[in-house]
């Protein structure tokens, strides 16, 4: 992918940009906002990252500018800011992802991918799906039923919900945040394990009685579907 | 677990039309109440002075024609009557025949007015007098007195008509005044709902009538604007601390992370998430404090998320070999932010887990919405000490957890203008609940 990160940072910056060229993505690094926004006007980039405080031209208003001028590049924000309210703030500019800092690297990549991936199955334009399969397990949304190999399995509406997320994304690394995110809507992260636990009741459902593991886990890293 | 689902009726709200609230709003103006009041009071003075004024000025002219009268009956001798006249009647008092029963009544009584309803006399009023003649034998005169009937009446009109026009213009000044000053209290009162309701921006744009609701504007906009800079203050104050304290965090968990594994680096990595959450937490509870007005704010079925929370929450506190209950009663619809409200929840119950008993509860009755459990509970006197920020109580010092736990909760409770209740649990533990009720 080509990405265009906006940092001024003198260490994240180089660590970020390294970390996603050693990838093998393509990275147009900048530590300034205008000058940001001029290479965002002038090149076609898959992926924007943009940090929220940097001088000239703050990530918000680089966004905003761009998305007034109809460029829909998938845009993530890193940001010291990580209230509910930033956070809003970020996806009303027209974000489609905001992480916090600090992160890990891995939080990073994992979201990189999920956006280039968006951009992907957007551009496709395939109707959304009600029935997803993968191997021998099936989970019908409308229904809400899911079967492995034949057998029912009785699923509750978070797992559902959980499963659902991890069927869409077949071999991607999904993190803890991620999850949190976007199957309990929860922008903070409880002090208790409530993603570990889910996860570890799913695979008790889906994966234990077929003793073939379809969701593993990636230490310190997150979960992957699939692989 | 069981969850036990109560449904009821959720409140609703009458609101009536527009019109109808500015006129009890006119009824409430202090202007048009002192208005009515003076208009009342000018009406009753005026009805005494004119009753006063007409009654008086009957009686002197009674005085001066009884006078007429008298002189009359001296100056002729009853033997020489000359009989009825239209503009005299003079009678010996035994011959009163052929006279209508008012002028009988008058004679009796010494002296009267007569009026009559139809014209058989030729004149309607009449004034009788027993006065002595010539030869001093009693007598009885009569002259018509429509001509004075007629003044008085003019007179009436004219003062009747004078106070009706006094008091519907000093009751239609004092409504003019009082929607004057009506609209310009409804103006500052807009203003501080603004303002309650967190646009700070808001203004009473004060004028020109220099009064005492003109100053009182100017002091509630410079008080507004002092407040606006100060929360634009906190608000980047917060965000440069934000920024200060996150990125050499983010540095740090960088260098981390680029080093080779081992050499303690997951546990060096550890401490670096755990410092970022404590500071996540921190920063999580200025950003409520700090922030203001309903932005983000939408109904929120508690229910709902009631049962959404013990659903995320239930299997983590059955691991922990607890039990998470689900208890509502009538739930409410609020308004509210609704992630505000999922971390005060997450709080509430992580603070059960680590300091409650072995059942957690959370319910809605409602408008309220808590948690409670059976655990050893809280003395009451500490619960004042147990919502600041960074207090854990001494005997949870061994436990985990930041000690921020419910200054979330209560800045949470304070941005929606909710009530925090703090109750211990017969025969033990604890219950803490958000009261909506006076949002």
């Amino acid at each position: 992918m080509r990405i265009l990160l906006l940092e001024d940072d003198k260490q994240l910056g180089p660590w970020i940009a390294g970390g996603l060229r050693e990838e093998g993505h393509v990275v147009d690094h900048f530590d300034d906002g205008k000058d940001a926004l001029i290479a965002a006007m002038g090149q076609e980039f898959d992926l924007l990252i943009l940090d929220r405080m940097v001088p000239g031209l703050d990530g918000l208003a680089v966004l905003k500018s761009l998305r007034a001028s109809k460029n829909s590049t998938p845009a993530l924000f890193l940001s010291a800011l990580g209230e509910v309210d930033a956070r809003v703030e970020g996806f009303d500019a027209g974000g489609d992802d905001y992480l916090t800092k600090p992160f890990a690297f891995a939080e990073l990549s994992a979201r990189v991918a999920a956006l280039g991936r968006r951009r992907e199955s957007a551009d496709g334009s395939k109707p959304v799906e009600t029935t997803l399969r993968f191997a021998d397990l099936t989970l019908d949304l409308l229904s809400r039923k899911c079967e492995r190999q034949g057998q029912p399995i009785d699923l509750m509406a978070k797992e559902i919900k959980l499963l659902e997320y991890l069927m869409r994304r077949p071999g991607r690394l999904v993190t803890r945040t991620m999850l949190l995110e976007q199957v309990w809507d929860m922008s903070f992260d409880p002090t208790t394990s409530v993603v570990e636990t889910h996860i570890s009741r799913l695979r008790a459902k889906i994966d234990k009685p077929f003793n073939d593991a379809l969701l593993r886990t990636r230490r310190g890293e997150g979960y992957v579907f699939g692989a | 677990m069981t969850p036990c689902y109560a449904h009821g009726v959720v409140r609703g709200m009458f609101l009536a039309p527009k019109w109808f609230e500015q006129l009890r709003w006119l009824g409430r103006s202090s202007t048009l109440r002192l208005a009515a009041l003076l208009s009342a009071i000018f009406a009753l003075g005026f009805v005494a002075a004119i009753f006063v004024a007409l009654t008086l000025g009957e009686r002197a002219l009674e005085r001066r024609v009884d006078a007429t009268l008298t002189v009359l009956a001296q100056s002729s001798t009853i033997a020489e009557a000359l009989g009825d006249s239209p503009s005299m009647i003079l009678r010996p008092l035994d011959n009163l025949a052929g006279l209508p029963e008012p002028f009988r009544r008058a004679v009796e009584r010494g002296r009267g007015t007569v009026h009559l309803r139809n014209d058989l006399m030729r004149s309607e009023n009449w004034r009788v007098l027993v006065a002595a003649d010539s030869t001093n034998q009693p007598v009885m005169v009569a002259v018509p007195v429509d001509g004075t009937a007629d003044a008085q009446e003019l007179l009436a009109t004219i003062l009747w008509t004078t106070a009706g026009v006094v008091v519907v213009l000093s009751l239609a000044i004092g409504v003019w005044g009082g929607l004057l000053a009506q609209r310009r209290l409804m103006r500052i009162n807009a203003t501080l709902s603004q303002l309650a309701a967190g646009d700070l921006s808001a203004r009473t744009g004060h004028n020109r009538s220099k009064d005492d609701l003109d100053d009182m504007s100017q002091n509630l906009d410079q008080t507004a604007s002092e407040l606006e800079r100060l929360v634009s203050q906190t608000r980047h104050l917060s965000a440069s601390i934000a920024h200060d304290l996150r990125t050499p965090l983010a540095r740090l968990r960088a260098q981390l992370e680029m080093l080779p594994d081992g050499d303690g680096r997951g546990a060096a990595l550890e401490e670096a998430n755990h410092l970022s959450g404590i500071f996540d937490t921190i920063m999580r509870v200025a950003r409520i404090e700090a922030g203001h007005g309903r932005d983000g704010f939408a109904p929120v079925d508690l229910d709902d998320l009631a049962q959404d929370m013990v659903e995320t929450f239930g299997p983590v506190v059955e691991d922990e070999g607890k039990r998470l209950m689900l208890e509502t009663a009538t739930p409410a619809t609020v308004q509210a932010d609704r992630a505000m409200l999922v971390q005060a929840l997450a709080n509430l119950i992580q603070n059960a887990m680590v300091h409650g008993g072995d059942q957690i509860t959370v319910f809605v009755d409602g408008q309220n919405l808590g948690v409670s459990d059976n655990g050893s509970g809280v003395d009451p006197a500490q619960f004042a000490e147990i919502v600041k920020p960074m207090v854990r109580l001494d005997g949870a010092r061994s436990t985990q957890g930041s000690g921020l736990g419910l200054a979330l909760v209560r800045a949470v409770a304070d941005r929606h203008g909710a009530k925090l209740h703090l109750d211990a649990i017969e025969p033990h533990g604890l219950q803490v609940t958000l009261d909506f009720t006076q949002m």
